[in-house]
């Protein structure tokens, strides 16, 4: 979507700004490339309006590259709340290529960072390691840990960040997959997997590790910064891992944030299980006291329930006693993965019933512009559940930010909650009510 | 703390969420400091117009979180003026008004009038009837949303007030956290101020998790007074302030079962949900656990175990312990 309107800002200042004359220089020595065609091609669909203008045409179009990626499968399936995922990172030569800019190890330490980051928001009770690829051998660069400071410290990491050699797929997977046999089973075991290259330099038969893998349940996806590789594809289909190839960075972005929310539980094994927690509670010590992760004197901390010592931070699992630590907060803040707002449906204008946006007040057009039918999109969006009507803007911030719908939650119909209400049974009237949506 | 992303001129965006709970009101009225809506509409007002006269481009906004619906006060969309304006509720001038306060102050008074007279207010299903704060939360956040994606020189600092008089509604607690979490996420502070009525841990939760101010009113009299002094205070001024804070907040779990605030739990991995002891069913999503699963905590630390109810070998050992294995 950037990279379409920076196109068009070239277009339109090409004449006034010779500055911009690199800019097409650069996507000519690019051309040719099928990605570039289509590229030209999708400019085509901009005709201009009744009126001569091309405004309304390209609004329309934004809005609907906005909701593309909005739409998702809102179904109440069991997902795997409490992951371990291991992100390999290639680190082979063929991750100097400048084919993404600035380049692809580049743009792939940046993304990783902010993958990591955003994982952890999304999934504040999961683990995460990291594995990167060189010389023919893989390297833990920081092991399972829930800890995201260590990782983006461990990226940051200068040493950590220079390539060299070929990759080697099948050591990379041996070593995720002996971590990840250990994983108490009601996690997921995952492994995500950025390639750069085209080869694998292996020791042995890197069937026997697809093998493997798909007998411990491990999913492995690929994301690909060159081409598809055969291999690569068989073994994400025998794992029920994803598989793509980039097309540009923001479409690297996407393929590797996909992997942020929570996968479905697959149906065909039973791994859920009640896991033992501990809430600790808040220390305020007056006078400073050493603490199990770092061996430093702090004066606050959590208390361990079990074996009482002190840790600085939460979610963690208590490095004396293996106790996972949480606090409620950080298991509220899964549950929008198990409750996701159902996706608002596009409003023509003969359906419309309000002037403004219900949740932000921004006041709607009141009638089509001159030219549009009646069934065309009113760039109204309507919930499903309480029918109110809401912007694009809105539309977005609802389902990829808030996972709240506003309407429902607010209005004087209040279904969704009277739903969820009735639901209810009478044997748990607690807190954390609404689950009942879980199993269909 | 230092909270870098403020400066000194930026504009001001308080968007204040007005518990309108007509029964804990009335209950407030007659509590034994009492305060009505009336009077306390009257001090909010004020203060309304001492965070506007703070400077000149400093905004407001208002929603009424009532039983079962919410809705904007301030400010009211346009179709809503003109109706306002043909009905000739705006007819009276006063001279001696600075015209900003007043506009404000008429718009809010105009829109709780008719919320309050709207009968069709749905008064059925009302859930022990509290007021939906998640809702007017969710719409908080999307205003601000909104005004934050046309503000392009990012100078508009948004925080949230609640001014809350009724009780915690425990089947809210997800979406208030989702809108909570959404509030951290974006830097906005969720300041409260508890007005009459006992703890809201939820909200008090909230204020803890985005760094705002939390405060009960002892005497709600003198609600003006605090909301000056506690809630006034822009977020770049906060830096150097020593505002009042809840010291001890508390986030340990209560399990579903019974209610009981718990140390160690069980939490189910399918549905998160916590339970004081082990059951084979997850009662709340009725998932059902497999029974050789329990061991890989249980392997570090033996002797909690043997505190909560229910060991694994006892019930792998019985006959009907075959069957959980299927899938749900």
């Amino acid at each position: 979507m950037s990279g379409r309107k920076a196109k068009k800002d070239d277009d339109e200042y090409v004449d006034i700004d010779d500055a911009t004359d690199t800019h097409e220089n650069e996507d000519a020595q690019q051309g040719g490339y099928s990605w570039e065609e289509e590229y030209k091609r999708s400019w085509d669909v901009l005709q201009e309006d009744a009126e001569g203008r091309l405004s309304s045409v390209v609004a329309h179009l934004q809005q609907q590259m906005k909701r593309r990626r909005l739409l998702r499968d809102t179904a109440t399936v069991q997902r795997g709340i409490i992951r371990h995922l291991f992100l390999v990172i290639d680190l082979s030569e063929a991750m100097n290529e400048k084919d993404l800019r600035p380049s692809r190890l580049e743009l792939t330490l940046t993304y990783a960072r902010q993958f990591v980051t955003e994982y952890f928001d999304q999934n504040p009770i999961s683990q995460l390691g990291i594995i990167v690829i060189r010389d023919g051998v893989a390297e833990r660069l920081t092991d399972l840990s829930g800890n995201p400071t260590d990782h983006l410290r461990a990226l940051k990491n200068k040493r950590n960040q220079e390539t060299s050699g070929e990759p080697s797929l099948q050591n990379a997977l041996d070593m995720a997959c002996a971590s990840l046999v250990n994983v108490p089973s009601h996690g997921s075991r995952e492994v995500l997997v950025v390639y750069g290259s085209l080869t694998t330099c292996d020791p042995g038969d890197i069937y026997d590790t697809i093998a493997q893998l798909k007998k411990e349940h491990v999913r492995v996806s690929f994301v690909g910064l060159a081409a598809e590789i055969q291999v690569c594809r068989t073994l994400c289909k025998e794992t029920n891992g994803s598989y793509g190839v980039v097309l540009n960075e923001a479409h690297f972005k996407d393929l590797l944030f996909e992997a942020i929310p929570p996968p479905a539980v697959t149906q065909t094994r039973n791994t859920s299980n009640l896991v033992m927690m501990g809430f600790p509670t808040k220390s305020n010590d007056l006078h400073p006291s050493f603490c199990v992760c770092h061996s430093k004197l702090t004066v606050g901390g959590y208390i361990c329930p079990r074996c009482s010592s002190k840790i600085c931070e939460l979610p963690t699992d208590c490095d004396v006693c293996g106790l996972t630590l949480v606090s409620s907060p950080h298991l509220a803040r899964s549950y929008h993965h198990l409750f996701p707002v159902d996706n608002f449906i596009e409003v023509p204008w003969s359906g419309i019933n309000s002037l403004h946006c219900f949740a932000c007040q921004t006041a709607f057009d009141s009638s089509p512009p001159p030219g549009a039918g009646l069934e065309s999109n009113s760039g109204r969006y309507s919930c499903p559940r309480c029918h109110n009507q809401f912007c694009v803007d809105c539309d977005i911030f609802v389902h990829e930010v808030l996972h709240n719908c506003p309407g429902c939650w607010a209005a004087g119909s209040n279904i969704s909650t009277v739903q969820i209400h009735s639901k209810k049974q009478p044997a748990i009237q607690n807190d954390v009510m609404p689950m009942q949506g879980v199993t269909s | 703390m230092l909270d870098t992303a403020t400066s000194e001129d930026d504009t001001n965006l308080l968007v204040t969420i007005v518990d309108t709970n007509p029964l804990a009101w009335q209950q407030s009225a007659t509590a034994k400091i009492p305060l009505s809506l009336d009077d306390a509409i009257r001090q909010i007002l004020i203060f309304f117009n001492a965070h506007m006269a703070l400077k000149h481009d400093n905004k407001v906004a208002a929603i009424a979180s009532h039983i079962g619906h919410c809705k904007f006060l301030y400010p009211v969309t346009d179709a809503e003026t003109h109706r306002r304006q043909a009905n000739q509720y705006k007819i009276s001038k006063d001279a001696n008004a600075y015209p900003n306060f007043k506009d404000v102050n008429d718009d809010i008074i105009e829109s709780l009038r008719s919320l309050m007279l709207d009968t069709d207010t749905p008064q059925k299903n009302l859930n022990d009837g509290t007021s939906m704060i998640s809702g007017a939360l969710s719409m908080a956040l999307c205003y601000i949303n909104r005004i934050m994606n046309q503000d392009d020189l990012g100078r508009i600092k948004p925080r949230i007030l609640v001014l809350s008089v009724s009780p915690d509604s425990p089947y809210q607690y997800i979406s208030i956290m989702n809108a909570v979490f959404s509030a951290q996420k974006m830097s906005i502070p969720i300041d409260v101020c508890k007005v009459y009525g006992g703890e809201v841990a939820f909200l008090q939760q909230a204020s803890h998790i985005t760094g705002g101010v939390y405060l009960d009113v002892e005497n709600p009299q003198a609600l003006l007074q605090y909301l000056l002094f506690s809630f006034l205070p822009e977020r770049y001024a906060r830096n150097y302030l020593c505002l009042p804070n809840k010291e001890q907040v508390d986030f340990r779990a209560a399990c579903f079962c019974h209610k009981r605030i718990i140390d160690i739990g069980y939490v189910c991995s399918v549905c998160l949900s916590i339970f004081c002891s082990w059951s084979p069913v997850c009662s709340t999503c009725r998932t059902k656990f497999a029974f050789r699963a329990l061991p890989p905590l249980a392997g570090k630390g033996r002797p909690a175990i043997s505190r909560t109810a229910s060991p694994a070998p006892s019930a792998a050992a019985s006959p009907g312990s075959s069957s959980p294995m299927s899938t749900t």
